[in-house]
């Protein structure tokens, strides 16, 4: 009989990123492998929804989940994981947070149907061709999962147990969050299994920062040729280090490109974006309201960027 | 935070006002903005983070206005340019989740008697009962799914 501890790995709406990232974790993949019965892996591997669900409950060790929830089937799979898993680790920002689907919360999902499948400049479709979750087709009736009105973290539809984040998270953090399961070395649940600091305090350009940062004008990267020795934010480049939790070992930093926040708000704070709010707010140098007016609307999409991995996570009443 | 309604509008809009201590209603102990509902004094409008603004729409309201001192006038040095900056960004921030900017103002203006901020929040109610309520979305995906609306 198997006594090695059953895992899954699953995709829910991602990307494939996650799943680059566990294959990245090269010969120590190999280890893993040797010490868990992988049971679900469709990315790698080809197994039967079917087999999942003839286990016992909490049949499975650790399931790991990345991608939101965006649709029925979604719902459907983090649900039935759920109840066979002991442990479900929410992995990477689609899964934590919405990740960059959850972008797609700042529209209904009429709109978005209505883009894609009619208006969009590249669609030609005379008959109004739109996905339907039921059609006939002779006698058979095909089914399509229901694309939901909102993107939700995993959090919304089922409990999780950890947390890591990163899009994707980089290998030495998923080979700890992988060891600590399998050695039963957790902290407690509800944990997310990466740094507790924001990125400025582990950021090579951090020295860099003037007493004071004054921004006159938000610039964009496509814009100016970013010194590569200094802080973004002194260079009037949006960078979500002041918001953005640590971990990620600074690899956008280091080919000069500000942070995006993949890495969702410190520890302790829910609504990121908001607190990423209130500091560029202090930086933008304007006193009278014309001219923090002008700046203010200088900036591009600043919803898109400060919310550009938690816009899912923020549930809020609104006008649809 | 819960947030309380009052008033006579046909929608009746909840609305959370943080005023300064500094330029409002501080004569007559704090009884002009005691008898309020939903009004926060705080130390400094520049007190007032976009976390607390969120968490104010987050908690019900329908509009959220911020009371600072007038330009130049700070007690401490600038924190009601920072809460005007803030709130000009904040605008932006509520209308991509749906949330018409108007539902958030900020004033600043000197008012020691307190005798504003009354009409200053029923003249923002009645702007935004005009707006109409702020409507939930779908709160869990099993709500979500079984709307059937027609999607073209
Ligand atoms: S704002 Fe960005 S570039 Fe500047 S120190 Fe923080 S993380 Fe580094």
């Amino acid at each position: 009989m198997n006594e090695k501890p059953k895992a899954a790995i699953y995709w829910l709406a991602a990307c494939g990123g996650c799943d680059e990232t566990i294959v990245d974790l090269n010969e120590a993949l190999l280890s893993v492998a040797d010490a868990v019965d992988i049971v679900l892996w469709p990315v790698a591997m080809d197994f039967k929804y079917s087999s999942i669900r003839s286990m016992k409950d909490k049949e499975i060790a650790l399931s790991i989940i990345h991608g939101s929830v965006r649709n029925s089937e979604h719902e459907e799979m983090a649900r039935l994981l759920r109840e066979k898993s002991q442990t479900v680790l929410a992995f990477g920002s689609c899964a934590c947070f919405g990740g960059t689907p959850g972008l797609a919360n700042f529209r209904s999902r009429k709109d978005i149907f209505q883009w894609v499948y009619r208006d969009a400049p590249t669609v030609v479709n005379p008959k109004g061709v739109y996905p339907m979750t039921e059609t006939k087709v002779l006698d058979h009736t095909l089914k399509l999962p229901e694309l939901f009105e909102k993107v939700y973290p995993l959090d919304r539809i089922i409990d999780v147990d950890y947390y890591l984040p990163g899009c994707p998270p980089p290998p030495d953090l998923v080979a700890n969050a992988v060891s600590a399961v399998l050695e039963g070395k957790l902290p407690p649940r509800g944990s997310t299994l990466a740094p507790h600091r924001p990125l400025c305090d582990t950021c090579p350009r951090n020295e860099s920062k003037p007493p004071k940062i004054e921004i006159p004008e938000v610039r964009r990267v496509h814009m100016v040729e970013a010194d590569e020795g200094k802080c973004f934010l002194a260079q009037g480049l949006l960078c979500l280090g002041p918001a953005t939790r640590s971990g990620c070992g600074e690899t956008c930093i280091r080919v000069n490109t500000p942070c995006r926040g993949c890495f969702g708000p410190v520890e302790g704070v829910d609504d990121g974006g908001a607190k990423f709010v209130s500091c560029l707010a202090a930086l933008l140098s304007a006193e009278d309201e014309a001219e923090a007016t002008r700046v203010t609307d200088g900036i591009a999409d600043l919803p898109g960027t400060c919310y550009r991995f938690t816009a899912a996570s923020i549930s809020l009443k609104g006008k649809s | 935070m819960s947030v309380k309604a009052t008033g006579p509008l046909p929608f009746s809009p909840k609305l959370v006002c943080f005023t300064c201590r500094f330029g409002w209603g501080y004569l007559n102990g704090s009884k002009a903005i005691e008898s309020l509902h939903n009004v926060i004094p705080v130390t400094c409008s520049g007190k007032v983070d976009a976390s607390h603004i969120m968490e104010a729409f987050k908690s019900g309201a329908d509009g959220v206005l911020i009371l600072g001192c007038p330009d130049g006038e700070c007690h401490f040095q600038n924190g009601n340019y920072q809460a005007r900056k803030r709130v000009l960004l904040m605008r932006k921030v509520i209308e991509a989740f749906g949330i018409e900017h108007d539902r958030l103002a900020i004033e600043l203006d000197m008012d020691p008697e307190g005798s504003k901020i009354e009409p200053l929040i029923e003249g923002m109610r009645e702007r935004i009962s005009r707006l109409g309520p702020l409507s939930p979305k779908g709160v869990t995906a099993n709500q979500a799914c079984t709307g059937k609306e027609n999607l073209r």
